[in-house]
């Protein structure tokens, strides 16, 4: 354990130091450190549920969208402050987890993927359509930045601490609630749930307790996006952003909690070079993102695991 | 994040018919109400011919093929071009479903078949084809949308009894194709050597290769097929709809809708999740165009609710 309280300080300390530390600084706070952060939490929400419940979920776009948008429209069409239609946002963006996860808890595997992917796709063409609510194809746009103690989160990097600490905060949560009793018998659910019903266990509140609480994080991220990216649109919540979110997931480890914030790190860091060299480097990401899958489907996190499985199998065998 | 590629208004994808007044007979709500139906139980052929590969695919092998809408968009614009070159809607079709049927087969003797059985991992990778499709597509024809001339001979409009209106033939004969398949599909699965072949291998794979059939073929012609139909059903809607960047992220969600209220793996399941969607769909876009997607999206989630497996699917 001591050898994870050493990586736990470094990674802190290098977060902590690095706007001071960063070549170009006005670039890498913003669009790698604070996009990799707030990228990372909605990518953390995904990685608790599927290391949890053993779910992939594309889900988590439909619950930071509706905080989003809610807090969006509410602070700039109806004049709302921030210190309510934030907790309003993420309220309803966690009530919304409850409702979805009701329906599709009682799936499993790709159907449960494909279904909350049907969701998410389903709020990106309500945004698209509901002019009169969402402004449609434009979207919600210069949405103010928050001011709390009288500091002015428009700036790189309070903005960056902000989103450090609200990913450090959530990351020790998810953490202890996986160190509980109820993370064990969560744990228990994705590993055989009929051994748990046997054993006495009613699984779908457990499984709705580990959905809501991930669509809570998402909630967050939502927030998060409306304050990085200062407008919300329908690509919000489209494919495109879908597919980004399972590539950091992926690519980072996916059965990690920190797996969410490695490969957070890695997409924002490779977008941001690989936009200089190409201007298709969306497609570069998808190639990334396939060979990933193909050749360490346990992500950056998994593959020291992966070499070292490898390697006694190859010595049991010889 | 910016995102590179812009995606069209969603409402764009709705048939534009201008329920005019002119038309006698009826009045205009009752007219309106016709070719809401009209545009419904037509648009619902085009789906079935979407979701058909999808499902045939996912029922025959239990992979399933997330660069559907993607697949559809490239079908489009491959007989687009080719109907614009030759002039000739038929080859424009064939192109595209024959293109299709290559290019699904390549994806998935490469990408896809070490994995078959392991369900998730297949789908993330499909999802991964789709994201460089939609680049390169982007990349060769821009972000300009089309539209496939009706070929010359179908392009006529038939009376409707009863109405003094009439309806274009094209959209009938969507129609028409989707039940021509519908019914050869089913034939096809449950009534031939082949169809029995077919299913034999996907429960038990080892004991049909025993019998000395090569169930790897099998598998490889079912994906031809399945990406034929979707190749096809991308020729087909290229015509009735204009077509261009963020399709196919349009044409996944009706898929996936169609599939997941019809019961995946079932041919019977998307003809009703096609009409479901469909005409609903057209309904509330035409009735309440605000909240068209709330009400497909309620529909959807009534029918999980009480059969999660949905209407015809198999229990899990």
């Amino acid at each position: 354990m001591s050898r994870m309280r050493i990586v736990y300080t470094v990674v802190i300390a290098f977060a902590l130091a690095f706007p001071y530390i960063t070549p170009d600084p006005d670039f890498w706070v913003s669009s790698g450190g604070a996009r990799a952060l707030w990228l990372g939490v909605t990518a953390l929400s995904m990685s608790f549920l599927n290391r949890n419940l053993g779910l992939m979920s594309l889900g988590q776009l439909f619950f930071s969208g509706v905080t989003g948008y809610i807090v969006a429209i509410s602070s700039v069409y109806h004049n709302v402050k921030f210190g309510t239609s934030v907790p309003l946002g993420i309220i309803a963006g966690t009530l919304s987890g409850v409702i979805i996860g009701y329906i599709a808890l009682k799936t499993k595997g790709v159907y449960f993927f494909m279904l909350t992917l049907a969701v998410t796709l389903g709020l990106y063409s309500f945004a698209n359509q509901a002019q009169e609510i969402t402004h449609g194809h434009t979207g919600i746009n210069s949405i103010p930045s928050p001011i709390i103690f009288g500091i002015d989160f428009a700036y790189t990097k309070p903005l960056y601490y902000l989103f450090l600490a609200i990913a450090v905060i959530l990351y020790v949560v998810c953490k202890f609630l996986e160190s509980t009793s109820f993370g064990i018998a969560i744990k228990g659910v994705r590993d055989n749930e009929d051994r748990m019903i046997s054993m006495g266990y009613r699984t779908m509140p457990l499984k709705m307790i580990a959905f809501v609480f991930s669509s809570f994080i998402a909630s967050i991220s939502g927030v998060m996006g409306v304050f990085y990216v200062t407008n919300i649109s329908p690509d919000s919540v489209g494919l495109l952003r879908a597919i980004d979110l399972l590539v950091i997931v992926v690519v980072g480890g996916a059965p990690y909690l920190g797996g969410a914030f490695v490969g957070a790190v890695l997409i924002a860091v490779f977008e941001a070079i690989i936009q200089d060299f190409t201007q298709y480097y969306v497609a570069a990401t998808g190639i990334l993102f396939i060979v990933v899958l193909m050749l360490a489907p346990q992500g950056l996190m998994g593959i020291t695991a992966q070499i070292r499985a490898r390697r006694s199998s190859k010595a049991n065998s010889s | 994040m910016a995102n590179p590629i812009d995606l069209p208004p969603a409402s764009l994808l709705v048939y534009r018919y201008r329920y005019k007044a002119e038309y006698p007979g009826g009045g205009v709500s009752m007219t309106q109400f016709i070719f809401t139906f009209l545009n419904g139980i037509t648009l619902a052929g085009l789906y079935f011919l979407v979701a058909s590969g999808l499902t045939l695919i996912f029922g025959l092998m239990r992979v399933i093929n997330l660069a559907h809408g993607a697949f559809y968009l490239l079908a489009g614009y491959v007989s687009w071009t080719i109907a614009d070159k030759t002039d000739n809607w038929f080859y424009g079709a064939l192109a595209g479903s024959l293109t299709l049927g290559v290019f699904g087969t390549l994806v998935y003797v490469l990408l896809l078949r070490k994995f078959q059985y392991e369900e998730l991992r297949v789908a993330l990778i499909t999802l991964g084809v789709s994201l460089v499709l939609a680049q390169a597509m982007l990349a060769i024809f821009g972000g300009e949308y089309y539209q496939t001339n009706i070929p010359k001979n179908l392009s006529k409009s038939v009376p409707i009894p009863g109405f003094e209106l009439s309806y274009p033939f094209f959209r009938i004969f969507v129609l028409i194709l989707a039940i021509l398949v519908a019914v050869g599909l089913w034939i096809f699965i449950s009534k031939t050597r082949y169809g029995a072949i077919i299913r034999a291998g996907v429960d038990d794979t080892s004991m049909v290769s025993a019998l000395g059939i090569n169930v790897q073929a099998v598998f490889i012609w079912i994906f031809f097929l399945g990406s034929v139909l979707v190749g096809f059903a991308g020729a087909v809607g290229a015509t009735t709809n204009s077509f261009g960047m963020g399709t196919d992220g349009d044409y996944l969600l009706f898929s996936l809708q169609v599939v997941i209220i019809g019961g995946l793996g079932s041919i019977g399941g998307v003809a009703i999740g096609s009409f479901l969607v469909g005409v609903i769909g057209q309904f509330a876009t035409g009735y309440f165009p605000t909240y068209a997607g709330i009400i497909t999206f309620t529909m959807l989630i009534l029918v999980l609710a009480f059969r999660p497996q949905g209407i015809l699917g198999r229990k899990q």
